[in-house]
């Protein structure tokens, strides 16, 4: 049987929920000998003004953190994946002026649709 | 517009989006040059990034004395929670004082994840090792007090949490930003207690007045003598964002007006502002009172700390009781 | 609008008291455990006490502020305007907050007893009050799960946990009851549906409740207050200390606002 972890102080991180549909954000940590106290106190230090509508306690140790700079922000190109990395300006003023098309006049009020103009 | 991140490839190592300083292929010089550039152009540091020690014990240093103020400056109030004279004033009160304790939970984990426990700030405090703001070391003899520091000292406090909320440090930076929004409500109660008793009778305009100057010369001396701003190492590192004076010409600027709109009288006949310079005049704070006070010469620092210290003592066998390890002061 | 027009003037005396009864109760408690406000084993702890000390002063305010528009008076008059010996807060609240095990011993006693009375009320006939109560019950879970889980923590503390805890039982033990302290007119309130069941029928319920996680905990049950007519009105040393206090402030001049 294993051997039962001694209670101690450890941190529980807070994740917080302001207003229905919103999304978890950190808050902060709390001290605590079990996850029971841990969920008292996060509501204590921040729920008890009624400003928070979810809360979720995790233990710190239970959390795996990446944050990698390799892995998260990896030095080669990946323009191709965003769509800042698609430049047409150039291109599509050329292929309107060879069509005929008349020269387009900024701002001339037609919405932009998903493909940049 | 070219994407900049599609230029990725052909910039040189330090004009990638990531921070420089941690990369540890790097000597210790360049890294920590690149980490004054990074807070220098207001840029945050987390708890897990490189740091130099000089930061690292300066943060620390300046959030643990926070911390320890926070908890210290419960001891002040604590006495007049039993004697609110109001169910509204009682719960207000509490609630205060609860807050401080709320605070100074925040600060020392911030702290705490920096490295240093909790128990050991705890007897750093009491051993005098580490400081607690000037005001908690004065007595509080009236409900007046109560009103005064709840309004004013909380007011002044405020003016120097607001910039904090800048701090080149994230984890302070949050935290700070979650305490102003808690402390407004603390200068308003304050206010409304003494907006009341100006209103009373004369007893009670007596009391406010009697307590404002008794507190007026320590809330004077709160922030801190003027430094140059070249030779304060926490500007430097954008641990805090403004100076003593300007936090002081702050609190002046808002609050004297506010003051004597209520028919109080601020007791410094010198204090005056000066269209010319833009700046508020007034007569110089006693320093050698500041420098006798923080160092635990004050006239409540040491019954505070022996209070803190017996109820430590008295509390201990709960946290033997619940927690494992022998170490367990662990408040 | 008055509340008492529905009222007979046999159902409206003992209806006073009842309120009254409870204010004081949650009064008296909310004050005791506000001092562990800055000073708890705990700085996590001290938020928690705290948020609980504050429900019930609100709780206390809110049942004033009902008892006020039955009699007329102002909730702050009610509550602050009396010499000691007019309270009418139960024996077991009358003691200071003394230690840790002490506090949480009288809180799980007082909390479970007052959970019973609570829901004799939740179906009050007298709908203002039936209101209040749901809202309170919802509060309390609360207070009840906090109780209940550091009961658990120091009796399974052994040695020194558990020891203090039933030191503080063992003290608290002949004054648990007088939470349910019969009261003259009672019989009224049951008939009127205002409350659905006499004292004693309650504190029967009550000691029943207590039994599952006594029993799990080998931890004595109270018997009967050991002089249940003074469970109401006979307050001690350390309950006039704390009316000094309480009143210190507001007796510098009773007229004044503040």
């Amino acid at each position: 049987m294993p051997a039962r972890r001694k209670p101690h102080l450890e941190p529980y991180e807070v994740f917080r929920q302001e207003k229905d549909g919103d999304p978890m954000r950190h808050g902060g940590s709390v001290m605590a000998p079990d996850p029971e106290l841990a969920l008292h106190y996060a509501r204590e230090l921040y729920g008890r003004r009624q400003e928070s509508t979810r809360l979720w306690i995790v233990r710190r140790a239970d959390i795996g953190v990446l944050d990698d700079p390799d892995w998260l922000q990896p030095p080669l190109d990946r323009s191709f994946k965003k769509p800042g990395g698609y430049v047409m300006r150039e291109k599509l003023d050329q292929a309107r002026a060879r069509s005929g098309q008349a020269k387009r006049i900024a701002g001339a009020g037609r919405p932009k649709g998903p493909d940049g103009g | 517009m070219t994407d900049p991140i599609s230029l990725a490839p052909i910039l040189r190592p330090e004009e990638r989006p990531t921070p420089l300083f941690a990369d540890d292929s790097l000597t210790h010089e360049e890294r920590y040059d690149a980490f004054v550039e990074h807070v220098h152009g207001g840029s945050k540091v987390e708890a897990r990034d490189w740091m130099p020690d000089e930061y690292r014990q300066s943060v620390l240093r300046f959030v643990e004395m926070h911390a320890n103020s926070e908890l210290m400056g419960v001891l002040p109030e604590r006495e007049w929670i039993m004697r609110a004279p109001t169910l509204k004033r009682k719960l207000a009160l509490t609630a205060k004082v609860q807050d401080e304790a709320g605070h100074a939970q925040l600060l020392y984990r911030v702290a705490e994840d920096l490295g240093k426990p909790r128990e050991q700030m705890y007897q750093d405090l009491l051993d005098g090792k580490t400081k607690f703001h000037n005001v908690f070391h004065y007595p509080t003899k009236s409900w007046g007090d109560v009103g005064i520091i709840a309004w004013l000292v909380d007011a002044a406090a405020i003016v120097a949490q607001q910039a904090l909320r800048d701090s080149s440090y994230g984890p302070y930076s949050r935290t700070m930003k979650k305490i102003c929004w808690e402390e407004s409500v603390h200068i308003m109660h304050g206010r409304d207690v003494v907006v009341t008793m100006m209103n009373g009778s004369q007893m009670q305009r007596d009391m406010a007045q009697e307590a404002l100057d008794r507190w007026w010369g320590p809330l004077m001396q709160m922030h801190g003598p003027r430094t140059p701003r070249e030779k304060d190492r926490d500007l430097y590192w954008r641990i805090k964002a403004k100076t003593s004076e300007e936090l002081r010409q702050e609190f002046l600027g808002i609050y004297v007006d506010r003051i004597r709109e209520l028919g109080l009288v601020i007791p410094d006949p010198a204090l005056a502002y000066h269209t010319s310079e833009a700046t508020w005049r007034y007569t110089e704070p006693d320093w050698q009172e500041l420098r006798t006070v923080v160092t635990n010469h004050g006239p409540r620092s040491q019954a505070r700390l022996e209070f803190r210290r017996a109820n430590l003592e008295e509390t201990a066998w709960v946290r033997r009781a619940i927690l494992g390890a022998p170490a367990a002061a662990a408040a | 609008m008055t509340l008492d027009h529905a009222l007979e003037p046999a159902v409206l005396a003992p209806l006073e008291d009842l309120l009254l009864a409870m204010a004081d109760d949650e009064f008296v408690i909310g004050y005791w455990d506000s001092e562990w406000t800055g000073i708890a084993p705990l700085l996590e702890e001290d938020v928690a006490m705290s948020s609980i000390a504050q429900d019930e002063i609100g709780h206390a305010r809110a049942f004033y502020t009902l008892l006020g528009e039955l009699t007329g008076r102002d909730s702050d008059a009610i509550a602050y305007d009396r010499p000691p010996d007019a309270f009418r807060h139960c024996r077991l609240v009358d003691h200071p907050r003394t230690d840790w095990a002490f506090t949480i011993a009288r809180r799980y006693l007082y909390e479970t007893a007052d959970a019973v009375r609570l829901a004799a009320l939740a179906d009050s006939t007298f709908v203002p009050l039936a209101g209040l109560v749901a809202k309170i019950r919802r509060e309390e879970t609360y207070h009840l799960a906090h109780a209940e889980g550091w009961l658990r923590r120091l009796a399974d503390a052994r040695p020194e946990g558990r020891t203090r805890l039933l030191a503080a039982l063992r003290s608290l033990a002949s004054d648990a009851a007088t939470v349910f302290t019969p009261f003259a007119g009672e019989a009224q309130l049951v008939a009127a549906g205002i409350l659905d069941r006499p004292s004693a029928a309650l504190a029967d319920d009550w000691r029943l409740g207590l039994q599952p996680l006594f029993d799990e905990l080998h931890l004595p049950i109270p018997g009967p207050p050991a002089d249940p007519s003074t469970g109401r009105t006979r307050h001690g040393d350390g309950f006039r200390w704390l009316w000094g206090e309480f009143t210190a402030v507001r007796n510098l001049d009773p007229v004044a606002t503040w």
